[in-house]
């Protein structure tokens, strides 16, 4: 969205330079030591702070025994097995079952193609799954008209058991958790699939809980430190040992720093809710009334499509669309909540729903849209 | 958004109390220069009789509400225009389950944030737990795992901490130069609230934890079962597992009825609507550490397991929400911020006036505490010039706020997270404020 200036190419060397020259010599008062017991010594490169003598930094905190306090029970097998669902990358926690990519793709195209667009190539503002590169990443947009890097599935997640743990807890997102498993396989061998990724050197066509363990991600080794194995611990404690990894490399200069180039805003977004406004007077009252059971329904299952028309969806308060809906007539529109139209799904994916709900929900939203 | 012009609010500055007030009727949507011309209109520069001394008000010749109206508070409804905002552009297609809100952060004074402020990011819409449903389990790679009703969590001994909680992304919509003209957008997406609860040590030194434990799954029980690794050296030294928010029951958007807060550390990391914590000998690849929060480096490669936020500050008066318009030359000010560090505690920050050319000591005031917003404030005799206002930061692991072009040289502009460079306020002659960076580019060929 911003357009970069090429005339700010500034004083950059000379200004760096005397950044760094100055640098240090902090003048302000040290914290008290007697109080901040800091030791740099924190995992993440920072300090930790010693619990003395019924204190913690500025903290009086309780130094009695905490011992003997042992509230709640073990948990049940069951209630384990229920709840211990996570999927790790080397399979611990996979549930049995196989699907298609095939299979995949018929129920992409049902349950997430209205936001993730067909084959998951985006361009419904929703995030795009499919189509990313290795080479992509390293682009930069330091320059105008420069590409941004292509983070998906396939280009950029170093695991595929994130995947398919990912679409049993959160996906469909109006639904979750609504999938079998053999319906997990199946919609994550697809999505591999469209995204390029292999087992063996070919193409996944089916996927289970033994061949999945076989799947390496194209961009495995793409991300450190290594958190993996007996060092990992340690090697993230090397990683944050040394600032300049992750850009703690402030110095403090105090006089003749060097002077840079101003950059203002280009396209300045001014699309915020509610509008900008810091004056204080009465707000405009506003039709109140109780919330319907319909509206409470309608936030529920439908907002999530028809709150705006970046689905296709006609908008909730779009009195144009709504119009030309009623066109075809009450018992048409209804008719069409309740089975599914285009990519409007039955009842809207929510078949908890009485026909008798979704046609209160219609009137609703024809009502709000008058 | 209405453009209101320069002349228009010359003309408007010299008639009458009444035709102020239709000229806000007629402005529906304010833009920032309206902001600016709202101040202008203070009372004080008029040179007449104030009517509000002068005449008896209305408040005080009425009885007033009865005072259990409200079994519940609420603000003045003077305040209605101190919300958080939101911007279809910080989600998916405009979609509110998926998104973030911002606080308020030029309507917000001291170090805490009203917990109906507090900044807000959820990934599959806000979840709404009945506590009496509400259980948390802690198993793994522990001696005796356990389930916990949230009374039962409830009964452990309580500690409170003032927090601050930040979004890594805070600030991310700038890397390449600035787009937002307001406090609000540039930096809201953290909050700071006293936080109580129950130190996890105190809880695993009952249980046990294995000697082969070194991660931490910490799992949510919204719609996304939203989950982070933590590294079991950071839950031993300052993790809480925390069920209130300045005084009160959390709120459902900051994942009532208990959450995770590992201070200094990226607020997702801090699980919402906790359900679950699992001790394990391997890290597990959620998706908000690998597809997301993880940051994109020019090589290629990414940061991953990225934890602590760092130092970090930013003025809050004058902002462009806030601007200087109505002050004269001669005027004493007082230049206010808020420095953060999640590397520890602020030790002191300094401000420029000139864009970062030349440095001054700011004074710190109140309390300064690790992890927590510490207020920072500067005297300046308002000269009635354009500056380029900025403050940097500092901590007491020994680090500096670093400046857009040190920061942008190691991070490059893609990696979204993490963005902590100095911002700066461009102020006109007119006192308006507005939202620059100073930073220098390098197009290459
Ligand atoms: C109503 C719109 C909607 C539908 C339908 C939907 N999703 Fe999503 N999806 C989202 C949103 C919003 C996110 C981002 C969530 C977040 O911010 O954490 C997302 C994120 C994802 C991601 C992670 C993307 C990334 O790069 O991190 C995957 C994978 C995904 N969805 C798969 C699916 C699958 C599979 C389906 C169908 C079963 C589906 N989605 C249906 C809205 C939708
Ligand atoms: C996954 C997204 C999605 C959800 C959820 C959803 N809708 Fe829709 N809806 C659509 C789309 C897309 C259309 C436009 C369909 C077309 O015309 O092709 C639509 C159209 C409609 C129409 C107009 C039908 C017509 O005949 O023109 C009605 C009525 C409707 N939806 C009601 C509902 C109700 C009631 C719910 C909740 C119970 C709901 N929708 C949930 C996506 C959705």
């Amino acid at each position: 969205m911003i357009k970069l200036n090429n005339k700010l190419i500034a004083i950059a060397a000379s200004a760096l330079l005397a950044t760094t020259m100055f640098a240090a010599e902090g003048t302000t008062k040290p914290l008290p030591a007697n109080v901040y017991k800091a030791t740099k010594n924190a995992l993440d490169g920072g300090v930790t702070y010693k619990r003395e003598n019924g204190a913690y930094t500025a903290y009086r905190v309780n130094d009695q025994s905490t011992k003997g306090v042992n509230f709640g029970r073990a948990p049940t097998a069951n209630e384990l097995k229920a709840w211990d669902a996570d999927i790790m990358p080397d399979g611990t926690g996979l549930p049995v079952g196989s699907g298609t990519a095939d299979d995949g793709e018929t129920l992409y195209d049902k349950d997430c193609a209205v936001c993730h667009g067909e084959f998951g190539a985006g361009g419904k503002g929703y995030p795009t799954l499919t189509g990313g590169s290795l080479e992509s990443l390293k682009n930069q947009r330091d320059c105008p008209g420069k590409e941004a890097p292509n983070r998906t599935i396939g280009s950029y997640w170093p695991k595929a058991s994130t995947l398919i743990w990912y679409i049993r807890d959160a996906m469909p997102y109006a639904h979750p958790k609504s999938y079998s498993p053999d319906q997990m396989y199946a919609m994550t061998a697809y999505l591999l699939r469209e995204g390029g990724v292999q087992i063996d050197g070919k193409d996944i066509e089916e996927l289970n809980q033994d061949n999945f363990k076989k799947i390496v991600m194209p961009n495995e080794k793409g991300f450190y430190p290594n958190i993996d194995g007996p060092k990992g611990v340690e090697n993230v404690r090397a990683f944050y040992k040394n600032p300049k990894n992750f850009g703690a490399v402030g110095t403090r200069c105090m006089s003749n720093c060097g002077k840079e180039s101003v950059m203002k805003i280009g396209n300045e977004i001014t699309a915020v809710v509610p509008a900008y406004s810091t004056v204080r007077d009465l707000p405009k009252e506003e039709a109140k009334g109780a919330v319907s059971e319909a509206q409470k329904l309608y936030e529920k299952s439908c907002a999530v499509c028809h709150k705006t028309d970046a689905m296709g969806a006609p908008a909730v308060g779009d009195k144009g669309a709504w119009e030309k809906a009623m066109g075809k007539g009450m018992d048409k529109v209804n008719h069409n909540a309740i089975n599914g139209v285009g990519g409007m799904p039955p009842k809207g994916g929510a078949m908890d729903l009485s026909d008798a709900q979704v046609k209160d929900i219609v009137k609703f939203m024809v009502e709000s849209s008058k | 958004m209405s453009n209101i012009s320069e002349n228009n609010l010359e003309t408007t500055t010299n008639k009458e109390q009444s035709s102020r007030r239709d000229f806000f009727k007629r402005t529906a949507a304010y833009s920032v220069s309206a902001i600016a011309a709202a101040n202008l209109l203070a009372p004080v520069k008029l040179s007449a009789d104030d009517a509000n001394i002068i005449n008896h008000v209305e408040w005080g010749t009425t009885l007033g509400d009865e005072l259990n109206k409200y079994p519940y508070g609420i603000p003045s409804a003077y305040e209605h225009n101190v919300v958080r905002r939101t911007s279809s552009l910080l989600s998916s297609a405009g979609d509110m389950h998926a998104a973030v809100s911002m606080t308020p952060l030029h309507e917000l004074e001291g170090i805490i944030t009203p917990n109906g402020l507090h900044f807000t990011r959820t990934h599959n819409g806000v979840a709404h737990i009945d506590p009496n449903k509400y259980r948390l389990m802690i198993h793994g790679l522990v001696e005796k795992p356990i389930v916990l009703t949230l009374e039962q969590l409830k009964k452990y001994p309580a500690e409170s901490r003032l927090l601050f909680l930040e979004c890594p992304a805070n600030g991310a919509a700038e890397w390449k130069g600035p787009q937002f003209n307001s406090l609000q957008f540039v930096k809201g997406m953290m909050s700071n609230a006293e936080w109580t609860g129950v130190r996890l040590k105190t809880i695993l030194d009952e249980i046990g934890l294995k000697p082969t434990a070194k991660w931490m799954l910490a799992e949510g029980s919204d719609g996304s079962e939203m989950s982070r690794t933590v590294p079991v050296e950071k839950v031993l030294d300052d993790a809480m597992i925390v069920w209130a928010q300045n005084g009160e029951a959390i709120r459902p958007e900051q994942g009532y009825p208990v959450r995770l807060m590992l201070p200094g550390w990226e607020a997702n990391l801090c699980v919402k609507w906790l359900k679950r914590l699992e001790f394990g000998a391997e890290p597990w690849y959620c998706k908000e550490e690998t597809s997301k929060y993880t940051a994109l480096m020019a090589s290629g490669k990414a940061i991953q397991h990225y934890y602590p936020l760092e130092v970090n500050s930013i003025i809050t008066t004058p902002c462009p929400e806030k601007p200087w318009s109505d002050l004269k030359k001669g005027d004493m000010v007082e230049v206010e911020g808020i420095a953060w560090s999640g590397h520890g505690t602020i030790t002191g920050v300094d401000i420029s006036l000139d864009g970062g050319n030349n440095y001054v000591e700011a004074k710190l005031k109140g309390l300064v505490l690790p992890k927590s917003w510490t207020r920072f404030s500067y005297m300046y005799k308002y000269e009635g010039k354009p500056l380029l206002i900025q403050s940097r930061a500092m901590d007491d692991a020994g680090f500096v706020q670093p400046s857009v072009t040190q920061e942008k040289a190691i991070m490059g502009l893609e990696g979204v997270y993490h963005r902590n460079s100095i911002c700066t306020w461009e102020v006109r002659q007119d006192g308006s404020v507005h939202n620059v960076q100073v930073r220098t580019d390098n197009c290459p060929k």
